[in-house]
């Protein structure tokens, strides 16, 4: 099968699935369950390219291949505010915040987190990313431990909407907070856009690019920043991904048998894009909410990561 | 032309590379050798900008290397460390096109094209272009690693121990191609080398370094005798020369 052939026929599919997943079972009720549908399929779409792009991007700049944004803290900090904002304000902080003002305040913090970590900790790491990312996982321990911390002096109601909060879905989002995000994505997007080659570079590894000519300090605050962004309105706007960026990534790495960027992202985030559409289906569909996203996304592709890496035998 | 000025490296307290000055000849393969940690790689990581000098500094044809941006170093030097632990599924060909990135910014021209294809050429990997690195020997990969490096055209080649760990076959090739690379096209080449008779051998120029300070700097027949061995190794020489060339001998003696 040609390439060309490849990549019409994966775009046709997932368009026909995007199809299905707005039409089944809707009676064509255009005045309440496709515009709901909808909603959670431009939240499924903006939160796909989010979470491909960012695990691509962070998996070339530290050279690794499992390893997610999710090491850096950026989710447990979310996990922190939202347990704060329960405890402070009770079930009904978060309906006096509306879910735009939590979005907004989410993000702030989230790349507040990220500007200290890297203005403050990463000079001190002597510009050592992997100083940097022991540190990450270390104050992602701490964070969680606070976290739960205070989840124990919460009551069960406002702790099953902590649980809530602490899986990825695609029903949180609103018009408005899709809106905002889906703006600075496309922002971020534009700006990343040009230097696809120069991250292509990056992934021979810091001296070799810097050999070929790559200010690779400047780039990797680029990308530390993108990634920062992106993430942080993935998980405001769908919640904590945990490694679900791993499996995405390695699989697009895998069908793209390449490892040109310019390849590699737009697949990611057709993959991503298909898992999760399937997820959902699958969560709506079959198992009636009774299971969510995560565990079903975590589940099979879980399984499917653990085959690759065995039968690659860790090259990929 | 490279030349140090009064160069010093500590990493914490240790001194790595203590107040070297020398001047890189233009044109020919300079090999720096020494002992394990007398400060070679160090030094020409310091050359290639990879690392900065504590004190000191480093010139390019007059110019502080420091004042020279890393995109326009890229034209003019071009650096190959050892080897590094790959798993990128790359095929040589896509290798060597990156040897073009500091023109090209990812975007290949003609001449871009022409000048990867005589990179191949130059060494001998068409039968291995579309080849993916990862199922190649330690010897055809660190072959396309020069390719990348020699595409670069630059006039000055920085070379960490490239023959670490190769075959002498590959080890000979290596230094047939750099020797063709000053003859022909006039190119500087500086390497760190272990191997004391390819560097006897294929060099012009000899810098010997010992704990951190130049020992010995000068052509290949100035550096290359038994004291100066003896006292760069502290081990006991043999140098044979005849008009094939030269051979150290230190074993058994």
């Amino acid at each position: 099968m040609s390439t060309s052939l490849k990549i019409w026929g994966t775009l046709l599919f997932t368009l026909l699935l995007m199809c299905f997943f707005i039409l089944i079972g809707s009676d064509l009720d255009f005045n309440y369950i496709i515009p709901k549908r909808l909603l959670r399929l431009a939240t499924i779409l903006l939160g796909s390219i989010c979470l491909a792009v960012s695990a691509v991007l962070f998996q070339t700049i530290v050279g690794n291949r499992i390893l997610s944004p999710s090491i850096m803290g950026y989710e447990s900090v979310y996990l922190l505010w939202q347990a704060v904002l329960l405890f402070m304000l009770g079930a009904h902080g978060l309906t006096i915040l509306s879910v735009s003002g939590n979005f907004a305040i989410s993000i702030t913090i989230m790349l507040f987190y990220s500007w200290a970590l890297h203005f403050w900790l990463l000079p001190r790491c002597k510009n050592n990313i992997f100083m940097l990312l022991l540190f990450g996982l270390v104050l992602t321990t701490v964070i969680t431990t606070a976290t739960q911390f205070i989840q124990l002096s919460i009551s069960p109601g406002e702790f099953s909407i902590f649980q809530g909060l602490s899986y990825t879905s695609f029903n949180r989002s609103k018009p408005e907070t899709l809106l905002y995000g889906a703006f600075i994505v496309a922002v971020c997007l534009w700006m990343g856009r040009k230097t696809l080659p120069i991250l292509d570079v990056m992934s021979l590894g810091k001296e070799q690019s810097i050999s070929l000519g790559v200010d690779h300090a400047k780039y990797i605050s680029l990308y530390l920043a993108l990634i920062a962004v992106l993430v942080a309105i993935s998980t405001s706007l769908i919640g904590p991904t945990g490694f679900m960026g791993i499996f995405i990534a390695n699989i697009a790495y895998v069908l793209a048998g390449s490892n040109k960027h310019r390849t590699v992202i737009p697949i990611a985030v057709t993959v991503s894009l298909i898992i999760f559409l399937v997820a959902q289906l699958f969560v709506e569909h079959v198992f009636n909410y009774k299971t969510s996203v995560s565990i079903l996304i975590n589940l099979v592709c879980g399984v499917y990561f653990l085959a690759l890496i065995a039968r690659t035998r860790g090259t990929t | 032309m490279i030349t140090v000025h009064n160069l010093h490296k500590t990493y914490g307290t240790k001194p790595v590379v203590t107040d070297i000055s020398l001047e890189f000849p233009t044109a020919g393969i300079t090999s720096l050798i020494g002992p394990n940690g007398a400060g070679k790689s160090t030094l020409l990581m310091m050359i290639a900008k990879l690392l900065e000098p504590s004190s000191g500094h480093i010139a390019l044809n007059g110019q502080k290397v420091n004042n020279i941006k890393t995109a326009e170093y890229a034209h003019r030097v071009a650096t190959l460390r050892q080897s590094p632990g790959f798993n990128l599924r790359l095929t040589v060909e896509e290798l060597i096109s990156f040897g073009r990135f500091p023109y090209s910014r990812g975007h290949l021209t003609q001449e871009d094209r022409d000048i990867i294809e005589e990179s191949i050429e130059f060494l001998e990997l068409e039968a291995i272009r579309n080849a993916y690195l990862d199922e190649l020997s330690g010897g055809q990969r660190q072959m396309a690693f020069l390719a990348m490096t020699v595409a670069q055209k630059t006039d000055i080649l920085l070379l960490d121990e490239p023959l670490n760990n190769l075959d002498m076959k590959h080890a000979v090739q290596i230094m047939q191609a750099l020797r063709r690379l000053c003859d022909e096209q006039g190119r500087t080449v500086l390497l760190v080398i272990h191997d004391i008779n390819f560097a006897a051998n294929y060099s012009d120029h000899i810098v010997a370094l010992k704990n951190g300070t130049l020992k010995f700097n000068g052509s290949s027949e100035q550096v290359i005798t038994e004291n100066n061995l003896k006292a760069l190794y502290d081990l006991d020489f043999e140098v044979i020369r005849n008009k094939r060339g030269c051979l150290c001998n230190y074993f058994n003696l």
